[in-house]
């Protein structure tokens, strides 16, 4: 697509704008996790880490940091596991069965979050199951998995009948041709879901809220303490996370680039 | 001979009976987990609550509440503005810079593609605190104009209203638009624009006719994203709304929380479901219009 001189400056003035609108209130928030304001201005020799050595000391951020990343793992292993089960049958099934499944699994993606947090909510009460960690796994595991899933489909497509044909004229049988042809296969696409994933699940607010029990996960532990007021270990924390999600977002990228080519 | 047989027909079944296990999990779990919760959900919505104690017996009390009682629908309606208003706000900003992104190539596009879909991946709740911090009465925005001496008061319509609602929606919404715009850009084929170009048509020309046409499917798809998630939303309103915030989302959170009165938050729910079900559908059918004829 060619565009014009004008359009150009024009666009480029919307885009320098959009991406101040993107990035400017978390860059406030950075700038305030090192510096204070004092009487209504920025007190430029206020520069410190107080704020990341106070994080460090508050238990209760670690103790929900440290269960969000259990929540997350478990949630990763949970939708890889499934997610490629699925994801597979789908591939080789020639049921007609099978769509309704995929239509199942992309629902809790498609609905709002509220819903899906409000079913399992009324599920995990009328099956008398406590709320608990558990139950957040479980609400990350379905929210996560439409995305496993069609990340995993995705590169089984791509990957070449004639593959598998070779492995088993080769002799192998069906499980070795599983295990050392099409496993192998799979493993870039198994990282970046389970990034992916991930990251979501670290993120999970809405559903969370509702299937959580007593145990914070940190978002839960953001909202609770953001109600109070603003305090400059937030600030840090705040920073932290944002600079790890953005380090695993290039990552999952760099990661899809090879994917998307296939 | 007769035991290699015995033993490759015992694969066989070993194989089948492995196989019908998988595809039991593979159908099991999502059953168990999506679809089970959602039909007790549904039903849900037809019980009633007595004395805090939830009685399975049928009624449409719920549905005849929501449309009889004079509060619901009309917040039920101007959630549905904001959402809306939200939408558009997105399409606005959005539309452009994925224009821009489509006409770029090589390392540029992207890398400039990375810096609007990276937000999508940053914490939700953490854009809320930011923009929170930024717009408050005590926010960061005040306390500078104050210090600079623009203003003596802190400026609070800038927050804890619709407006503030409306526009954190945009913001954390935008890249969701985008993304969808930007595809539909993107795939549009280089030769009908060079053909227009070659036919004697200006750039605006082009871009009216051509361009803008084609990606209205994009657009449409991006905006019911934005539309559909600012529509269930509890958490923004609560956060930035405050007492003149109240959303559709936040009435159904109520009913979980001190109402408690769940059938009728399902029902509430269920109506909201419907509606975004048929939003959905509806801008389904546009895209794949769209996509049929390019």
């Amino acid at each position: 697509m060619r565009l014009s001189g004008p359009a150009i400056t024009a666009l480029s003035a919307i885009a320098v704008f959009v991406v101040l609108l993107l990035y400017g209130p978390l860059a406030v928030a950075i700038f305030f996790s090192f510096f204070r304001l004092e009487r209504n201005a920025v007190a430029w020799d206020s520069f410190s880490f107080d704020a990341y050595s106070t994080l460090f000391h508050n238990d209760a951020i670690l103790d929900s940091l440290l269960t969000t990343l259990v929540v997350g793992l478990s949630a990763v292993a949970l939708s890889l596991v499934f997610g490629t089960l699925i994801a597979f049958h789908y591939r080789n099934s020639r049921s007609r069965l099978r769509h309704v499944l995929q239509f199942v699994v992309f629902l809790p993606f498609l609905m709002p979050p509220i819903i899906t947090g409000l079913s399992l909510l009324i599920f995990f009460r009328e099956t008398n199951v406590q709320r608990s960690l558990l139950t957040v796994v479980i609400g990350h595991t379905v929210f996560v998995l439409a995305i496993v899933y069609q990340i995993v489909l995705t590169r089984l497509r791509a990957l070449k009948p004639s593959l598998i044909d070779a492995s088993l004229d080769l002799g192998a049988s069906r499980w070795q041709t599983f295990r050392l042809v099409i496993m192998p296969n799979l493993t870039s696409a198994f990282v970046s879901a389970a990034i992916l994933a991930f990251a979501l699940s670290f993120d999970e607010t809405l559903i969370t809220l509702l299937v959580t029990g007593t145990k914070n996960t940190l978002p839960m532990w953001l909202w609770s303490s953001m109600r109070l007021g603003f305090k400059p270990d937030i600030n840090a924390l705040v920073t932290l996370i944002l600079f790890f999600s953005t380090v695993l977002a290039f990552v999952a990228m760099r990661l899809f680039r090879p994917a998307s080519r296939t | 001979m007769a035991t290699a047989e015995a033993t490759l027909a015992r694969q066989d079944t070993g194989e089948r009976v492995m196989r019908a296990l998988l595809t039991a999990l593979a159908y099991g779990a999502p059953l168990l987990f999506i679809l089970v919760p959602l039909l007790l959900f549904v039903l849900q919505s037809f019980f009633y609550v007595e004395n805090t104690d939830i009685v399975h017996r049928f009624t449409l009390a719920n549905y005849v509440r929501f449309f009889s009682e004079a509060t619901f629908i009309p917040i039920f309606f101007y959630t549905c503005l904001l959402s809306l208003g939200a939408a558009l706000i997105t399409v606005v900003l959005a539309y452009p810079v994925a224009l821009l992104l489509a006409s770029l190539s090589g390392r540029i596009k992207y890398a400039l593609t990375l810096v609007f879909i990276v937000p999508l991946l940053m914490s939700y709740i953490i854009k809320i605190y930011a923009i929170r911090s930024i717009l408050g009465g005590n926010g960061f925005l005040n306390r500078m104009l104050i210090g600079i001496g623009l203003i003596d008061q802190p400026i609070t319509f800038l927050i804890f209203n619709l407006y503030a609602v409306m526009i954190t929606l945009a913001l954390i919404l935008l890249p969701f638009t985008m993304l969808p715009i930007f595809i539909t850009l993107d795939k549009i084929p280089r030769q009908l624009i060079d053909a227009s170009y070659d036919l004697g048509a200006t750039g605006w020309q082009t871009f009216r006719r051509v361009i803008l046409p084609l990606s209205l499917s994009g657009t449409l798809v991006g905006a019911s994203f934005t539309f559909v998630l600012g529509l269930g939303d509890f958490v923004t309103p609560q956060m930035v709304g405050g007492m003149n915030g109240l959303t559709f989302g936040r009435i159904i959170y109520s009913q979980f929380g001190f109402a408690f009165n769940w059938p009728f938050g399902a029902a509430l729910s269920v109506i909201l479901l419907i509606f975004v079900a048929f939003v959905l559908l509806l801008a389904g059918r546009v895209f794949m219009r769209g996509s049929a004829t390019s």
